[in-house]
Parts: C-alpha cells; structure tokens; sequence
C-alpha cells in the first residue's frame, strides 16, 4: 500500500522543487466539501490506441487523480477498493474493451452506483492535436480541475438523472465567490442527444482574448514580433487599418465577458475579453447501456436493452460472447437476472 | 546435368588412365602447352606429400580410393577458385586425366603445373559459365534437393501470408472505434463549442457578479460579513432566475444559508451524504426545492 501512496504524490513532483510532496487535501477548506479523486484504469489487455484513450483521460481528470497508476493483471477490484479507502478516492473510471466496443465503467466507491457506457467512437488527444492548426496547451494547463457542462440531459428519465448527478459530483466543486478565473482553465462538456441517444463528450482548454482591438495590434502585443511595415506610409495606417475581421470574430459578440480583475497583461480588468475555446483531449461517443445499484455488482436499475441485463465480467473477454447471446433472448423478470449476477460477482471476487 | 556427365566421364578417365579418352579439342590445346612447359621433377617425399593432400582434398569422391589416381599438384589456386567444390573437383580431375593421358616420362602422373592447373580450371570454368543456369532463386543445386527447398520455401510463404492475415485482423479490431477528426471544425463540433462556450460565459459573468459586489468588503469583519452574505443572496437568486447556470452553480447554490464563512464552523462541513443533514431537526424541504429549480433550469436551457 506504501507503494500506491508514493506513486500519487510523485504526480506534482517537478525534478528541481521537492516542496510539492505534500498530501493532496481531501476537503477543500473554501466549500468545505470533500475533493473527489478517482482512478483511471483498465481491466484486462487493452490494445495500443485504448491505452492512449487510458492516458488521455487520466490527464482528463489531474490533478486530483493519479497520473502514474500502475496496475498488475492479478489487481482486481478488491485491490483498487483496498486502496482507493485510505486515499479518499471516491470515483473509479474502468475501461475495458469486448469485442464490440470499447466500455467505459463511471464507478463511485466504496458501494455507488457503476454506469456503463459503451463507447461507440473515440478520438485521441494526439489525433485531435494533429487535425488542427495550431494546437495550444499552455504549461499549467492541467493545474486545476476542469469545469463541467452537462446539456441535453434534464429531458430524460431517471437513468439520465443518476448520470448527471454522477459526473457533477466527479470534479469538485467551485465556490464562485472565491474563485479565481484564471485558474478555470478547462472545460468538460457532455452533450445528450435524444434521438440518437448517445451523449458527446468533448473537452476544451478556455482562453481569454481582448476584444474591440484590431487583430494586428493584438498580435503585435502578444508575440512581441515587429511587424513588416515596408508598404505602409505611415505608423498611423498600422494601427488604423480597418481589415476585414475573420467569421469568428462575428460570433464572439455573445461571447464577451467582463472581467473584475487582471488576467494577464492584454486581458486587462473591465475590460471585454472573449472567451474562445480550443479543443485538447479525447474526445467520445458514449452510449448508456447499463446502470448497476452496486460497484460493477449489484441489481441492475437501468439496461438499454431492457433484458435484466447481464453483468458484463471486468476480468476476461470471452464473457463479452455470453453477454451478447443472451441480450438476443427474451428475458421476462429482471429479479431472477440479478441475483444470477450477484452470483457470478461473488466467483469473481474469490479470483 | 552436363556437369554430372562431366565428372563420370573424368571418373572413367581416371579408372583407365592409360587410355585416351576425353575432349579431342582439350587434349590438342594441352599438347600445345605441355612442350612450353618446364620439367618439373620431384622427390619421393614430395610426392608422399602431394598424394596426402590430393586424398585430403578428394576425400568425398569415390573414385579417391585409387591413390595413384587421386594426386594434386597446387592445389592451392584450384580451391581458391571458389567457384565451388565441385567444379575444382572436376577441374582438377579433367586435368589429372588429361595428364594422365598424357603419360610422358617427363611430367609425373597426378602432379599439375601451376600454369597447365590454371589453364584447366579456366577452361572447365568456361564450360559450366556457358551452360545457362537456371533463374531460379534457388540456383544450381541437385534436382531433389531443389524440390525439398522449393516446398520450404511454398511452407514459409504460406506461414508469412496466414500471420499477416491474423496480424491484420488483430489491428482491425483493436482499432475499432478510433475515428480521426477531420481538420475542419463541421457544424455539431461548432454546436458543442457553442454550448459549452455559452456554459463558460454564464459562469464567468456570475462569478464577475459576485465578486465585484464584495469587493470592498472584508470577509472577517462581522458588519461586512453580513452584508456580504445578504448580497450573495440576492445575487443567487437573480442569477437563478435569469439564466441556468452550469452545473457548478448548483454548488454554490448550497450556500444560500446563513453560515459562517469559514468552512468548519458550518453545519454541513464534511458531510458527505446530504440526507444527514439536520438529522436532529425534522425534515429539510429547502434541499428538494433547489433541486427542482434547478431541473427546471436546465429544461428551460434546452427549448
């Protein structure tokens, strides 16, 4: 257990600066909530592009999450449960994959519910670095928690009500008396389509950009690169150019914030600043497929193919087989169903 | 093939060596040169020593049993050939026989000049470079031989051609899912960013709100502290009625209550499961409103 402890604090760790080894606080003494933490980990062989979604998502969720987790193929979720107690962990995010798809498990410790989703596209954070034209992450981007942005879900039923409550409570809160804007650097936004059912998540980095100044000076003042002014006549005609402002720049009108206090040297306070959002990390297509009452055990209380759903075994593969047959056939009463699977827990423990 | 015939025919040379036998146009150019020649005489132990190595050299032939038969004389650039053991072989028997038939007092049998040994293997050389060898990638070998690394090789391309099916299968399936983004942002991508922009600034404006209004106040002042409290208040339920927030609104909307400001002293510090809340007081029903108002919200966000 020593081992698990050193390896969460070496997150923050730089080489040179030992002062950082201090213990995470596990209640934030502004909100006096406590701090959730959560672990990101796989259960069994994931093939190469899925570890990378693995690692994406681990940045995802820093710094209150432990960035170097080390898992051996006997861990199983006893291990994690073992572990996770003593360190305040409170979320667990399973990947695993069938031979269908990808899943994603959202667990809350010691006894929460476990959702399951099935994740029917992935894009990782290098795929999306490499589509875009100019990628941004700041050094201490991933300093802070991300913020979260649930839309599209308060339509639904209580499935989807569990849901949002779930990953409301995965980042911890802000308290918006006290915080300071500079350190929301991050945005996770999760998007339920009705018709399709599936929920977007996506996760941007949020910059700041003076408004109302002509994109040259602008320019001028952020890269400090002297500008060509072989074909003008005069200084006057730089900064008094009228250019033709880009299609974004239209939109940015509703987009306009006012800040208190200074930023930074060109995002100035009272000043308008516009928000802009760029988009780093993974990016998913999920679909709810299951909720269970316990952590990866427990009475199914939601299956999207209302079959009582079978309890998808986190250790092998080839239970993805047997899950798939019998979603085919017709199961009539979900009580018998669930205590099969309470069942098939208990043998799974004793591993 | 021609090879083969080659060498049983230097083999029967060999077992008659008195005989004439052999390539007419071979045996004239030699008898040009053997009258070029130096004499080369050698002594007994010499000859002991040539025989020795010529048995070392043949030592796979049969015909070698014969030791008369089986001398070599310089050797030395014969194997450097390097063209192959068979062809030195054969090289060196054509000579040997044509030596032989030679006879002569003057030149011993099974003793090569280094010249005559050259011109020899030149000439055999010559014979087997004119045959045209076939262009397979397995070059001249013996035709059984030939068969069993033909099938060898037919096995291992098999093999290869079955483990990259399966490695190609393998990649399929992992790779399942994973889609590239496209380098345009297209019109959902833009809808998200609208979304969560939008998210973005309704949170950066109620936070600008709040703090703006305590600004001048001091937290630890009992007078300020109230007033901060009643304004924060006020500024709650305004922004709740104007607009949803984000879902970290709903974590300040705890704080409608009066509390103290620092986190211990109040009622609900670290109290992780809500329900208890009050649990020496009757029911809580300000819980369950916010709740409402808050769904409310968000369905209205969303027409």
């Amino acid at each position: 257990m020593a081992r698990f402890r050193n390896r969460k604090n070496k997150v923050f760790v730089k080489p040179i600066v030992k002062k950082n080894q201090q213990q995470q606080p596990n209640v934030d003494h502004i909100t006096g909530n406590k701090i959730p933490k959560s672990f990101v980990f796989s259960r069994g062989k994931l093939p190469g592009p899925i570890r990378q979604l693995q690692m994406d998502l681990r940045k995802l969720m820093l710094p209150y999450t432990a960035l170097n987790l080390k898992e051996k193929k006997r861990n199983n979720l006893k291990d994690f449960l073992n572990v996770a107690g003593p360190m305040g962990v409170t979320h667990f995010l399973i990947l695993s994959k069938t031979e269908t798809s990808p899943v994603l498990r959202v667990a809350k410790t010691p006894q929460g519910p476990t959702l399951t989703f099935k994740i029917q596209e992935y894009s990782l954070a290098v795929d999306i670095a490499q589509s875009q034209l100019r990628p941004r992450c700041p050094q201490d981007l991933f300093k802070n928690p991300p913020l979260i942005v649930l839309s599209g879900f308060a339509a639904g039923d209580e499935h989807l009500k569990l849901t949002t409550t779930v990953f409301k409570n995965i980042f911890p809160d802000i308290d918006i008396n006290t915080v300071k804007l500079s350190s929301c650097q991050r945005i996770v936004c999760l998007n339920y389509n009705k018709d399709t059912k599936f929920i977007d998540f996506r996760h941007y980095s949020i910059r700041l950009q003076p408004v109302g100044v002509s994109r040259r000076i602008r320019k001028f003042v952020q890269n400090h690169q002297v500008p060509d002014l072989r074909n003008l006549q005069d200084v006057s005609d730089f900064v008094t150019k009228a250019g033709y402002g880009s299609e974004s720049e239209a939109d940015e009108e509703a987009a306009t914030v006012t800040l208190t206090s200074d930023l930074s040297r060109v995002n100035r306070a009272s000043t308008k600043s516009a928000v802009k959002l760029q988009e780093i990390g993974p990016r998913m297509t999920l679909q709810l497929t299951k909720i269970e009452g316990g952590l990866c055990s427990g009475e199914v209380m939601f299956s999207e193919y209302g079959n009582g759903g079978n309890k998808k075994k986190p250790d092998s593969e080839e239970d993805g087989d047997n899950d798939d047959e019998m979603k085919d056939s017709d199961e009539d009463n979900e009580g018998e169903d669930s205590e099969e699977d309470i069942g098939e827990s208990e043998e799974d423990e004793e591993d | 093939m021609t090879m083969e015939e080659v060498s049983v025919a230097a083999g029967k040379r060999k077992r008659n060596p008195g005989k004439k036998k052999g390539n007419k146009a071979k045996k004239k150019k030699l008898k040009m040169l053997v009258g070029k020649g130096k004499k080369f005489r050698v002594s007994k132990k010499m000859r002991n020593l040539f025989e020795k190595r010529a048995r070392d050299y043949n030592s796979d032939d049969e015909e070698e049993k014969k030791e008369n038969s089986a001398e070599l004389a310089t050797p030395n650039d014969i194997r450097r050939g390097g063209v192959g053991g068979d062809n030195s072989s054969e090289g060196s028997d054509d000579s040997e026989g044509e030596q032989e038939e030679e006879g002569g007092g003057e030149v011993q049998p099974g003793v090569m000049k280094f010249t005559e040994g050259v011109r020899a293997f030149r000439l055999a050389f010559k014979n087997i470079v004119k045959k045209s060898v076939a262009n397979d990638s397995l070059g001249p070998v013996l035709s059984g031989h030939k068969q069993l690394i033909a099938k060898k090789l037919a096995e291992e391309e098999a093999e290869r051609k079955v483990k990259g099916e399966a490695k190609k299968e393998k990649h399929l399936i992992a790779e399942k899912g994973h889609v590239k983004p496209a380098n345009y942002l297209d019109s959902h991508e833009k809808f998200l960013i609208g979304i969560a922009t939008k998210g973005v600034v309704k949170l950066f404006n109620a936070v600008n709100k709040a703090q703006k209004a305590q600004k001048g106040l001091d937290p630890s002042r009992s007078k300020d502290a109230k007033v901060i409290r009643k304004r924060r208040k006020e500024a709650f339920f305004s922004e709740l009625g104007k607009t949803s927030l984000p879902a970290h609104g709903s974590s300040s909307k705890g704080r409608n209550e009066e509390g103290p400001a620092w986190a211990p002293l109040r009622d609900n510090y670290m109290l992780t499961n809500p329900k208890l809340k009050d649990w020496d007081k009757v029911g809580d029903s300000a819980i369950v409103d916010d709740v409402g108002r808050m769904s409310e919200e968000s369905g209205s966000d969303d027409d």
